[in-house]
């Protein structure tokens, strides 16, 4: 498990390195648009209507970005959570932890897939 | 003469032969203000216990030899005005490595780190001498100068928190070192290392602290190379699954 692991670092890393930018940038701005633009009358407030959204949302370009906001952010998490565990001591456990984590991100990640395509 | 200033020093003393645990001595050491840490390290040395064990040699910070914690930070002694400094100054080894003897680290773990990732130039096949030599313009070594400029002074794994946590992680500076030849124009040999990056002791295990960078005494940015590396490796790990050859140059 533990050179599965280390065969599959490049791509995990990739996930997370993309999970942080779509955790630091994308879910920055879409918290200022729900938490204080719309709150504060700054949006008009059937900006982030049902309609409006799911239209957005639906098309290819838009299941494909909802497709990341999901799965990069889960990977992000998983990587974080591995780090963590290491961190706290857990550098035995390391390839059952990791596994573990990684195993949540690949079913998160298939539900995503799942979500998108019915939406 | 410069002013002189009484500074007490609490050093880190072991003895594998007399000690079990390393023990600490206090010395009082007039410093002069344009001194050191290392010039009060030699201070003691000469006048106070000659017994007192570190390393040093050029004085200029190039030979890489004094690196140590000083108040608990890794540190260039012969580097670090002592006016940087409080009344006390406490001097330990650096973190991360096995004790020899007082402030004497051990280094060989490094050596083979630092052999593992090939720090040379590798070509495929060597142009004959009459061919004359491998040009290179100052835009090509520009790409990878930064990175050759590491002293080896270790300061990097005393500060990284995933040396300290995972002993097989090649660590800031042999990365530095190795992925310096990746950048050089005259270098065919990057698919290797990439493959050692990739393995035991990966640059993967890099959590991007970024202490490695914060501590170098040279500018190095260490902590830049193992993220280009890092993308370097994925790069060739993905044209490995795609290309025939892998991503072999």
């Amino acid at each position: 498990m533990k050179q599965l692991l280390i065969v599959l670092e490049p791509v995990i890393w990739f996930m997370f390195g993309q999970g942080i930018m779509i955790g630091t940038i994308l879910l920055t701005g879409w918290l200022i648009v729900v938490g204080v633009g719309v709150p504060m009358g700054i949006f008009p407030a059937d900006a982030l209507a049902y309609e409006r959204m799911h239209m957005l949302g639906s098309n290819v370009i838009g299941r494909v970005v909802l497709l990341g906001l999901i799965v990069l952010p889960l990977w992000k998490g998983a990587h974080h959570l591995r780090s963590l565990a290491v961190d706290f001591g857990g550098g035995d456990r390391d390839a059952i932890v990791g596994s573990l984590l990684y195993l949540i991100a690949i079913v998160g990640s298939l539900l995503g897939i799942v979500a998108v395509i019915r939406l | 003469m410069s002013d002189v200033q009484i500074k007490k020093f609490v050093v880190t003393r072991f003895d594998p032969d007399k000690d079990e645990v390393p023990r600490t001595d206090t010395f009082e050491v007039p410093c002069q203000s344009d001194w050191m840490v290392l010039d009060a390290l030699n201070f003691i040395k000469d006048q106070l216990d000659g017994s007192l064990s570190y390393r040093w040699s050029c004085r200029m910070a190039v030979c890489g030899s004094c690196g140590m914690n000083v108040d608990g930070a890794p540190t260039l002694t012969c580097k670090s005005p002592l006016s940087s400094y409080g009344d006390t100054v406490e001097v330990t080894p650096l973190s991360n490595f096995p004790v020899i003897r007082d402030l004497v680290v051990e280094l060989d773990g490094f050596m083979e780190k630092l052999k593992a990732v090939k720090p040379w130039i590798i070509r495929a096949k060597e142009k004959a001498v009459e061919e004359g030599p491998y040009r290179q313009s100052p835009e090509e070594l520009e790409d990878f100068k930064q990175f050759s400029l590491c002293i080896n002074c270790m300061l990097c794994y005393a500060a990284c928190p995933v040396v300290g946590n995972e002993p097989d992680f090649i660590g800031p500076a042999a990365i530095a070192l190795g992925y310096r030849y990746n950048l050089d124009s005259r270098d065919e040999g990057a698919s290797e290392r990439n493959a050692i990056f990739r393995g035991e002791g990966s640059v993967y295990s890099c959590s991007f602290a970024n202490e490695c960078s914060e501590v170098c005494p040279e500018n190095v940015d260490p902590a830049a190379a193992i993220n280009q590396a890092k993308l370097s490796g994925l790069v060739d790990w993905a044209a490995s699954l795609v290309l025939p050859r892998g991503g072999k140059d």
